[in-house]
């Protein structure tokens, strides 16, 4: 799992471009969208890219969004319970 | 009804940023030209740059600059020009497609590419609600843009308007368009431009935003008296006759002009109009040529009109500019032809 947070953590750095944000800036349980890393709906629809990108995973209940991304650490936890076994 | 120029604000390949004017002319060698760009941190929101492509970063920065000089937070309109957009993103997102086969797209660069994302941009950063529009008409993009500001102010529907010209070159579009043979195939310096004497240009780029006025304040830069644009001219003849017809449209003829600024960019069939035109109507008049400074691009109209405003201003004509001149110039025309296709004529007057 913290090698999960880990590589999370630099791909939405590079996903979003967060100049100037480090991964070590980003808590594992800080929330992402408004007072915490300050994220909107655009980089919504890029998280969802990702997921899908690196993990191979689609967010096939748009609902469950603001749950999957409140934080790195329950991205990992949804990336862990859904990514495809190989 | 007189435009007033008000203020004005450029990036360009020459240190223009900060309101400097041309007091240390930049050199460069290849075949295009590269804006010089300041540290956009000071400028603009380090949450908005992650999103912002060069072209964005640029138009927003001169704009800022302009309304700063001038006074205004938040004008009545911004209209802008641009005939080739946003086209880093637009690269982007076309890689993307062939890269990810039609899937998986990042929405980003699709949003930032579209050709009225500058004028968008500088919108939503001043919370402006109002007439906002970009135009797209290859090299009358920026002509366009700036007649719809002077009709805002005639027709009284705004008292100021921001309005814009502005293109990029990319690696993607400068390898297509060198294929059509439009830039010089020797590597040559730009201060050389006009004494090689063969085919093709150098490539330019560029964002200029002037705050258009209805009414005078004491520190305009130049009023802008007449624009008229024509469409391939069938001869010479009639490229003349627009002219003659343009200035006596605004009752004076070329005797009352100071200084000529014409958009020679030192391919020679391009040029051999303007070479035609000074042997005939332009015969006694001082010309000068700005695209050695800024490269050739469909709206670099706006930077000629920057420098013809800041002579103004100044009552200085740089020796980069003309070397014929010495005299204040009380009154510019400026005669740019964008590939023998479009034709324009700016007039701007001391106040």
């Amino acid at each position: 799992m913290d090698k999960l947070i880990a590589n999370l953590k630099v791909q939405i750095i590079e996903q979003l471009n967060l100049q100037d944000t480090k991964p070590e800036d980003i808590g594992d349980d800080q929330p992402l969208f408004n007072e915490g890393l300050g994220l909107d709906s655009i980089d919504a629809l890029e998280l969802i890219v990702l997921l899908q990108q690196h993990y191979k995973i689609k967010l096939s209940n748009a609902e469950d969004g603001p749950k999957v991304f409140k934080s790195v650490k329950t991205m990992a936890e949804y990336i862990t319970e859904h990514q495809p076994k190989v | 009804m007189k435009t007033y120029i008000r203020a004005t604000g450029n990036i360009s390949p020459q240190k223009s940023f900060g309101h400097q004017f041309l007091t240390d002319v930049i050199e460069h060698t290849g075949d295009r030209l590269t804006c010089i760009e300041p540290d956009y941190k000071g400028i603009i929101d380090v949450k908005l740059i992650r999103r912002m492509s060069r072209i964005i970063k640029m138009g927003v920065a001169a704009a800022m600059e302009c309304l700063q000089e001038s006074g205004v937070t938040v004008p009545d309109a911004i209209t802008t020009g641009t005939a080739y957009g946003c086209l880093e993103d637009t690269g982007v997102f076309l890689t993307k497609m062939v890269e990810h086969n039609e899937e998986l797209l990042t929405p980003t660069a699709f949003i930032q590419s579209t050709h009225n994302t500058i004028g968008a941009q500088i919108a939503l950063m001043l919370q402006c609600h109002h007439y906002n529009n970009a135009f797209v008409h290859r090299g009358f993009s920026f002509e366009s843009a700036l007649l719809d500001g002077m009709l805002l102010l005639v027709e009284k529907e705004a008292n100021n308007v921001l309005v814009g010209g502005i293109d990029e070159i990319t690696n993607i579009s400068h390898s297509i368009l060198r294929r059509m043979d439009l830039y010089k195939r020797q590597q040559i310096s730009n201060l050389d431009l006009f004494t090689t004497k063969t085919k093709g240009t150098l490539a330019g780029e560029g964002a200029a935003f002037f705050l258009l006025a209805n009414e005078s304040s004491s520190n305009d830069y130049a009023t802008l008296d007449a624009l008229h644009t024509f469409y391939k001219p069938i001869s010479i003849k009639e490229t003349e006759q627009q002219i003659v017809s343009f200035l006596s449209a605004q009752s004076i003829n070329v005797n009352d002009i100071d200084l000529i600024i014409t958009g020679r960019n030192g391919d020679i069939q391009n040029d051999a109009v303007y070479d035609q035109l000074q042997r005939s109507i332009f015969k006694n008049n001082s010309a000068g040529n700005y695209k050695h400074l800024c490269g050739e691009y469909p709206t670099s109209t706006a930077f000629a009109l920057w420098v013809a405003v800041n002579i103004i201003k100044t009552a200085v004509v740089p020796v980069v500019i003309s070397k014929a001149i010495k005299n204040k110039p009380k009154k510019i025309l400026i005669y740019n032809h964008y590939q023998n296709i479009h034709h324009s004529l700016l007039l701007v007057s001391a106040c």
